[in-house]
């Protein structure tokens, strides 16, 4: 690479351009992140006696989790609610995805991006907070809902996890739709034909011959949404009653509440590895590799 | 069975656009039949047609008598063989030929039965467990072909199967769709715009042109006696002169033809004396003459190509600009047939085809 870059703009800019490289990985994603290790592993001291005697590397911080019932049951919840998110919008996207690449002729698609694209204009916490309203037990999907005679009594949305899922969802679609429809545009349509051709419903089409070859995908889009809905703040802080608590406003009480940075940091840690198994795990179960998530 | 296919007043429009034109089509139970016609033409709109991925916007097809209006692509009895072939990549080839069959709910057992047959039959059966992508062109050909094969269609249509083959390789599989017509019997529905490939596969080809039927024949019958000034110009090779009537004696006629002067001819239509006309006559049906008779004519050759058994030459007439292609027999005495030699050529009446100039498209 090195050779190909000095070929084109000669020995020092592109030496120039590998030493910013370096800096920018060094400086803003591999130091941090030593940097809040170091910090989860030591102890919160006060000012004073950092450096001290006390000031030694333990595994105090990780152990709280494991010693923390409510902590524990929270965690596994927001593991639990960002596969339920990337599942439901997954089912959402899919068909969407679909039409959009297989179906819709090129105005319709162009007109259903815009579409999706429009509402990602507005900031997210007011995006998020429009469904706050939405939702909210006086709000107008309870009013329709109660004038079409579906329900006599208002609901509480808002109560549990389902205004927060709900709001995750519709605020990372467009991380699902476009993996998807990448990799079903990619599709050749006499496939689909083909496959009609030989008597195949439209399930099976799906199932044998679409979602094998959107598998990549759908490994990036779940990977994506996953991520970001287990590290969301604004939308459980928003959505989210006092019963459906986020590990993330676990992690920001420790540092901006608790004041303790320390254990923040050992909290972080611990998602930001659980982020990383979820990765792996659907990259074993979707048997594709890096290369093809990068495409 | 009956596996015959029929169009009544099938047409088709894209909006404004008329993709096929009505079209009244009877295709025999156990035929090879084609569609010739340049790109454009509406082919594959024809086909889609047939295997229900289209809805004709008037007319209906029947297959084995059945009318097929109300039956989806995936109930019909037809099987089809794609321009690019759309072989699925994720399954070897034994899943690929047994696909048809696992949507019918045929047992393992069975199907792999019914894919070994095939393998056999296109004489690939060591490729069994290869990936799609493992595969030759002609390998990748011929495990579609099985693909198609293994759902027992009635009907096989194939939309240029051969196109994307070498010459030699298309060559030979022509012989082996042939034999595999033969023995299966079931109706092939073959489209091409090789006319090479038309002309020697064919028991009947339809000759199309912007979605319009010009001629349904034989082969035979399509090359010797072309019933639209299209089908002349576009099977085989063909001279073209423009004329007008000069009279009219039974099934002939003498145009006028300019710097060629009175050349006669057969016609089927009806024509009078002042009617533009168009007279068509084969390069091999041009010879060398001696004499000035009827139909002659004295012509330079401007070019000669030697293509073994034949002599291909283009020579234009005195006083006219016009080049004419002219075919001989490399074999007989060429004596003064050069470039750049004035050389007489004529052509017998019975030979050439005169056809209305209002059928001109
Ligand atoms: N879905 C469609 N919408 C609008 N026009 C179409 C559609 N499908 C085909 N056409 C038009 O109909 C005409 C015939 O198309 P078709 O694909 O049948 O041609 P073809 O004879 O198969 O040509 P080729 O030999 O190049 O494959 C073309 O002019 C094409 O542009
Ligand atoms: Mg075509």
């Amino acid at each position: 690479m090195f050779k190909q870059l000095s070929e084109r703009f000669g020995p020092w800019v592109s030496l120039g351009i590998f030493l910013l490289m370096f800096l920018w990985l060094v400086m803003l994603v591999i130091l941090p992140q030593i940097l809040m290790i170091d910090y989860s592993l030591r102890p919160n001291l006060p000012p004073s006696q950092i450096g001290g005697p006390e000031d030694q590397y333990t595994l105090r911080n990780y152990a709280t989790l494991a010693n923390n019932a409510i902590h524990q049951s929270i965690f596994f919840k927001t593991i639990w609610s960002s596969v339920l998110v990337t599942l439901c919008t997954l089912v959402v996207c899919y068909p969407l995805a679909y039409y959009l690449a297989k179906v819709a002729t090129p105005r319709q698609a162009a007109l259903c991006v815009l579409l999706l694209i429009i509402p990602f204009w507005i900031n997210e916490i007011l995006r998020t907070f429009s469904w706050f309203i939405i939702l909210s037990y006086r709000g107008p999907l309870n009013a329709l809902l109660l004038s079409l005679g579906f329900i006599d009594r208002p609901i509480r949305f808002l109560s549990g996890d389902g205004g927060v899922i709900v709001g995750m969802v519709y605020a990372y679609i467009l991380f699902m739709i476009f993996p998807l429809y990448n990799a079903i545009e990619s599709l050749d349509s006499n496939q689909i034909k083909a496959a009609r051709n030989l008597g195949s419903g439209w399930i099976r089409t799906h199932y044998r011959i679409i979602i094998p070859h959107a598998k990549p995908g759908i490994a990036t889009g779940c990977i994506m949404v996953f991520m970001l809905s287990a590290g969301s703040y604004a939308v459980p802080a928003l959505l989210g009653s006092p019963g459906s608590r986020w590990f993330t406003q676990i992690i920001y009480n420790w540092f901006f509440e608790g004041g303790d940075w320390n254990q923040g940091a050992a909290y972080a840690f611990i998602l930001l590895l659980l982020c990383i198994g979820f990765i792996v795990l659907m990259m074993r179960l979707f048997k594709v590799g890096l290369g093809d998530i990068a495409r | 069975m009956d596996s015959s296919v029929h169009l009544d007043h099938v047409m088709m429009q894209f909006d404004n656009f008329v993709a096929v034109q009505q079209t009244d089509l009877k295709i025999e139970s156990g035929e090879f039949f084609s569609f010739l016609g340049p790109s454009g033409c509406g082919k594959t709109t024809l086909l889609n047609i047939i295997s229900g991925f289209l809805d004709p916007t008037e007319g209906t097809v029947r297959i084995g008598g059945q009318d097929m209006r109300r039956v989806p692509a995936n109930k019909r009895p037809t099987s089809m063989i794609f321009q690019n072939l759309a072989l699925f990549p994720l399954m070897t080839v034994a899943e690929n030929i047994e696909f048809g069959l696992e949507v019918r709910g045929v047992r393992k057992a069975e199907r792999r039965k019914v894919s070994e047959r095939l393998l056999n039959l296109v004489a690939l059966p060591e490729c069994r467990d290869k990936r799609i992508s493992d595969l030759s062109g002609g390998q990748k050909q011929r495990i579609a072909i099985a693909r198609a094969l293994a759902v027992e269609p009635r009907v096989l249509l194939l939309d240029e199967p051969l196109s994307a083959l070498d010459l030699k390789l298309r060559q030979h599989m022509r012989t082996e769709l042939k034999e595999i017509q033969r023995k299966t019997g079931i109706t092939f529905i073959y489209i091409t715009h090789d006319q090479g490939e038309a002309l020697t596969m064919s028991d009947r080809v339809a000759v199309m042109s912007a979605g319009k039927l010009q001629q349904v024949a034989d082969p035979m019958t399509l090359y010797r006696a072309p019933a639209t000034p299209f089908a002349a110009s576009f099977v085989g090779e063909n001279n073209r002169i423009e004329g007008r009537v000069v009279r009219v004696e039974g099934a002939q006629a003498t145009l006028d033809c300019g710097d060629l002067g009175q050349l006669t001819g057969q016609t089927l239509d009806t024509l009078s004396p002042g009617d533009t006309a168009l007279l068509f006559i084969r390069p091999e049906l041009l010879t060398r003459r001696t004499s000035m008779t009827e139909n002659c004519f004295t012509a330079q050759i401007q070019e000669l190509n030697f293509e073994g058994a034949y002599l291909m030459m283009e020579a234009t007439p005195l006083n006219s600009q016009r080049r004419l292609r002219i075919q001989l027999l490399s074999d007989m005495n060429l004596g003064d047939v050069a470039t750049g030699n004035q050389v007489m050529f004529g052509f017998s009446a019975e030979d050439a085809m005169i056809m209305s100039g209002a059928r001109d498209v």
